[in-house]
């Protein structure tokens, strides 16, 4: 099986974590500096990791999208190939275009740690099929999805909001903790799947998502 | 004639020279100090550079144990663990400029203490924190919390590197002076260099990475080693303005170069900035230096030498390298977006030749800084208890009340602000009383707690001492953990009065003898002492972190009650008994520690944090009993317990005890209990139940116990979003 793509920014840090989760599912994963361009076609999938690309500066993700790497990734993205975003990887899918709407400062105005459950909302290909709430936790200051009424009337028509929030930490919109775009292989969520994936981290509902890669 | 002494006095006043150390100095130079001299030595005779006042005392803190790899000296400890992993931890503290700055203050407070990590080749992979808050009705208190936690938030969020545990105190001692201590622990694996700041190499060059120079911090060493008075906001000046993210790129950068073996020595410009880096460095390796200043990078360039010397603008590194291996070292820096420039190199003279466009404008002994700095052997007297008595009077405590307090009431608050998971690393978080990180290699685990209980320190400094050792050591040990070394950090008062200073020695002692009694050595730490603002001098908090190892994470006792019909036991050693002055009431204790035993304890107690049949366990704290059971409560879970034989003291749910510790685990249990608790006293309370909390027939609602629990944070700091 072709490798799982990890794209690296300055400031990314959960790449390694990433990689680890990637490497216990059985994957082999591989980097993707944020300098360089790759072939779309020499990788199963790419992963977006969290962390503060660039150091949050301008705006959350902002720098990242335009990084040289991101054309790669919108390339993948449109031969269909799947893209998914965890946390300020969410946020560079957004600024990249390849996911709509925006994510802005939690309500609380705090970063916020936490476990929340979450609930899956339509069907995705980037959920296992067990139907039942997930357990995982979040850590983000800017979190809170955000969209126009006209966007979300769209996304909620075409069922591209894969993961809502039960007990809603940011204050998102309609609970949004996850989007697709419109053909479902680009998807973002806001908690870190790739911190539950063992029992000994406190859950292992994150396979859920992550394991979706192996098909 | 008359001008010039009054010059000279204006000078010392400046640069914070007393004259005895200013005539120290002519001594050893054979001539008054010129130029930068007086800035050099400024900085590394201060207090916080020079330890003046407690290097004696610290002494008494040496000791080896066969895993100790590095200790006191350098830039943090490094121990073993075997199995190819070792770890490198240190407390450090950055009080003063918290209390004048506290985003800033807090953020460079982590940003010092990783940088003293991963400077050694280790790649940090945990951060704590002890903070000492006054009441939250002070002046300022509320924005001073804020801004704290949230610069811990946003520099360590950023850099990627989890907070798994911390402690939070409040007292009206901390007012006006406020106490902010970071920990970090680094590992290294299989292969990784502990790499050393000791220079080496003639001709080697002396190379300055990361963050350009500006006039952030200048004379901020010797700031933070004196004592406040009404003006602190007249400092604001002298605080560093940290760069999480810079800092990121500086431990990939940094790890990079050291694991490719491209780097000879190298140590991070903390206090004192450039100064202490480079004396320090060559003092280390008996080498001379040749610097040229005008080549540090610099964000001004109005920017002279003095303060080009004394500048402790944050993320910067020096390090020395073979010329060959320059090219290699740029292109790693580069890679990550930062510039490597070369200031100087080694010479083979054993002086410290600093230029400042090519003009020679100090040539001197670094020895004469480093090692040569004033000792003092501050006066102090014999410790005598304060506030031992026969009996304890009985002065009971509602668990509502504790839940309530500001002492008692959920830090949830705080540590939800905090990454506690990023790494991939984190089994047991802030939510925890042993925090836990999993070694990926070899699947053993790493337990963090932080010790002292600052309303202790306030009843016996002896106690205390004993008692910052002994009570994060029988947390881990609880959980299945033995303790391997410590690092602290002893925030104190003005150590010119002999008050102070007769604490200081006291718990350093007991502090130095529990160590000794748990095999568990003082292996890096810090000493911040001028806590004082007008005359008030904080509580002595001599802080300390633990950390304690477990052959694996699996079934590692939980904090809270797990099972519903489950027996809860009490083990207690006979020792001290007391009521804590929290909540208004007067302390008081009865009885005496004894070390020795409570360390042979501390091992049975490791079997049993690892017997299977243990479900959860807790050391009592705070509040004694009553308040602990109610933190073992869960959503569903509570608890039926009774007095018993047990019950000596006159308010048996409330007494302190030490030491004693919560089991719960199958009723069948007692028999192990009773074969592994050497010299404690097993007693069974109660039973987990699926109800509230029974105390003596009295039930306690638990819901409204968890409201109060949650909701006091909120009435205590009204103000905070």
């Amino acid at each position: 099986m072709k490798p799982v793509g990890i794209t690296r920014f300055l400031g990314t840090n959960c790449d390694r974590d990433v990689w680890q989760a990637v490497e216990a599912l059985g994957l082999a994963p591989k980097w993707l500096w944020f300098e360089d361009q790759f072939d779309p076609s020499d990788y199963s999938a790419v992963v977006v990791p969290g962390g503060f690309s660039h150091g949050d500066y301008l705006r959350c993700g902002a720098l990242a999208a335009k990084a040289p790497v991101m054309k790669s990734v919108s390339e993948a993205a449109a031969k269909g190939a799947p893209v998914l975003g965890i946390c300020n990887g969410f946020q560079i899918l957004c600024e990249a275009r390849l996911l709509p709407g925006v994510l802005v400062r939690n309500e609380s105005r705090k970063f916020i740690d936490k476990w929340v459950t979450l609930a899956p909302a339509g069907k995705t290909p980037w959920l296992k099929p067990s139907g039942g709430p997930l357990r995982l936790p979040v850590a983000h200051g800017e979190g809170r999805f955000h969209s126009d009424a006209e966007a979300l009337k769209k996304l909620n028509d075409q069922g591209q909001i894969w993961l809502k929030y039960k007990d809603n930490p940011n204050g998102s919109l309609e609970d949004i903790a996850g989007v697709t775009n419109e053909k479902g292989n680009v998807a973002g969520l806001m908690p870190h799947p790739e911190r539950a994936i063992h029992d000994w981290m406190g859950g292992e509902d994150g396979r859920a998502i992550l394991g979706t890669l192996l098909s | 004639m008359v001008s010039e002494m009054n010059e000279l006095k204006d000078k010392l006043k400046k640069y914070r020279l007393s004259v005895s150390e200013y005539e120290q100095i002519q001594k050893l130079l054979g001539r008054d100090p010129e130029g930068v001299e007086f800035a050099l030595f400024s900085a590394l005779w201060s207090e916080h550079c020079s330890y003046k006042s407690s290097r004696v005392q610290l002494k008494k803190f040496a000791q080896k144990s066969k895993r100790v790899l590095q200790s006191m000296g350098e830039n943090a400890g490094v121990i073993d663990l075997g199995q190819g992993e070792k770890v490198a931890f240190k407390m450090e503290s950055h009080n003063h400029p918290s209390f004048i700055e506290p985003y800033q203050g807090a953020a460079t407070g982590v940003g010092g203490i990783l940088r003293d990590i991963f400077t050694m080749g280790a790649r940090p992979i945990a951060l704590a924190n002890f903070l000492c808050f006054g009441d939250p009705k002070a002046e300022r208190m509320q924005s001073i919390v804020e801004g704290v936690v949230a610069g811990i938030s946003g520099y360590g969020n950023c850099v990627g590197v989890p907070t798994i545990t911390g402690q939070t105190e409040f007292h009206s001692s901390y007012n006006t002076n406020v106490l902010v201590n970071a920990l970090a622990v680094g590992l290294f694996t299989k292969d990784d260099p502990v790499v050393t700041s000791q220079a080496s190499g003639v001709g080697n060059w002396v190379v300055y990475v990361g963050a350009k120079t500006g006039r952030d911090g200048v004379h901020g060493a010797s700031m933070a080693s004196e004592s406040f008075a009404a003006d602190s906001a007249s400092k604001r000046p002298t605080i560093q303005i940290g760069d999480p993210f810079l800092e990121k790129l500086l431990i990939e950068s940094c790890i990079e170069v050291m694991k490719e073996n491209l780097v000879v020595a190298i140590q991070d410009m903390g206090a004192a900035g450039l100064t202490s880096s480079c004396f320090e460095m060559a003092a280390k390796g008996n080498v001379g230096f040749k610097i040229h200043l005008d080549q540090v990078p610099l964000r001004d360039s109005t920017i002279g030498p003095e303060e080009i010397l004394l500048s402790e603008s944050q993320e910067r590194m020096l390090l020395v390298c073979e010329p060959g291996k320059f090219e290699a070292i740029q292109k790693v820096f580069h890679r990550w977006g930062l510039d490597a420039s070369v200031l100087g190199e080694i010479t083979a003279g054993k002086e410290v030749e600093l230029y400042w466009k090519k003009e020679l404008i100090s040539k001197i002994d670094p020895k004469l800084l480093t090692d040569n700095a004033p000792m003092y052997d501050r006066p102090f007297e014999a410790w005598k208890p304060k506030h031992k008595s026969e009996t304890l009077s009985a002065q009971p405590l509602a668990v509502e009340k504790a839940a309530a307090s500001v002492e008692g009431t959920s830090r949830r608050w705080v540590y939800q602000q905090y990454d506690q998971r990023v790494g991939g690393r984190t089994v047991r978080d802030c939510d925890d009383s042993v925090s836990v990180v999993k070694l990926l290699e070899s699947g053993r685990g790493l337990g963090l707690v932080l010790g002292c209980r600052p309303y202790v320190m306030r009843m016996d400094a002896r106690l205390g001492g004993y008692d910052a050792a002994f009570y994060p050591s029988l947390e881990l040990s609880a959980k299945g953990f033995q303790p391997l070394a410590m690092t602290d950090c002893l925030n104190f008062g003005n150590p010119e009065k002999p008050e102070i200073m007769t604490e200081f020695v006291a718990s350093v002692e007991a502090l130095a003898h529990a160590a000794r009694v748990l095999d568990a050595p003082v292996i890096s730490g810090n000493v911040s002492f001028y806590n004082e603002t007008l005359n008030q001098n904080i509580t002595s908090t001599p802080a300390t972190g633990l950390v304690g190892l477990r052959d694996n994470v699996d079934h590692i006792p939980r904090s809270e009650f797990t099972t519903a019909g489950d027996s809860i036991f009490l083990l207690r050693l006979p020792g001290v008994s007391f009521t804590g002055d929290q909540l208004g009431r007067k302390t008081a204790y009865a009885g005496d520690l004894d070390p020795d035993s409570i360390a042979k304890f501390m091992t049975d107690l490791q079997l049993l944090g690892n017997h299977r049949d243990v479900h959860s366990t807790r050391v009592v704290g705070k509040f004694g009993l009553g308040y602990t059971l109610f933190r073992m409560c869960g959503e569903t879970l509570g608890a039926t317990v009774e007095k018993g034989e047990w019950a000596k003291t006159p308010a048996p749910w409330s007494d302190e005890h030490m030491y004693e510790v919560l089991v719960c685990g199958p009723a069948n249990l007692e028999v192990a209990l009773r074969a592994n608790s050497s010299g404690a006293k097993v007693w069974t309370l109660g039973k987990v139940t699926a109800g509230d909390l029974i105390i003596d027939g009295e039930s306690k609602n638990l819901k409204g116990l968890s409201d109060a629990y949650v909701n006091g944070w909120r009435n205590h700091f009204a103000q905070l979003a």
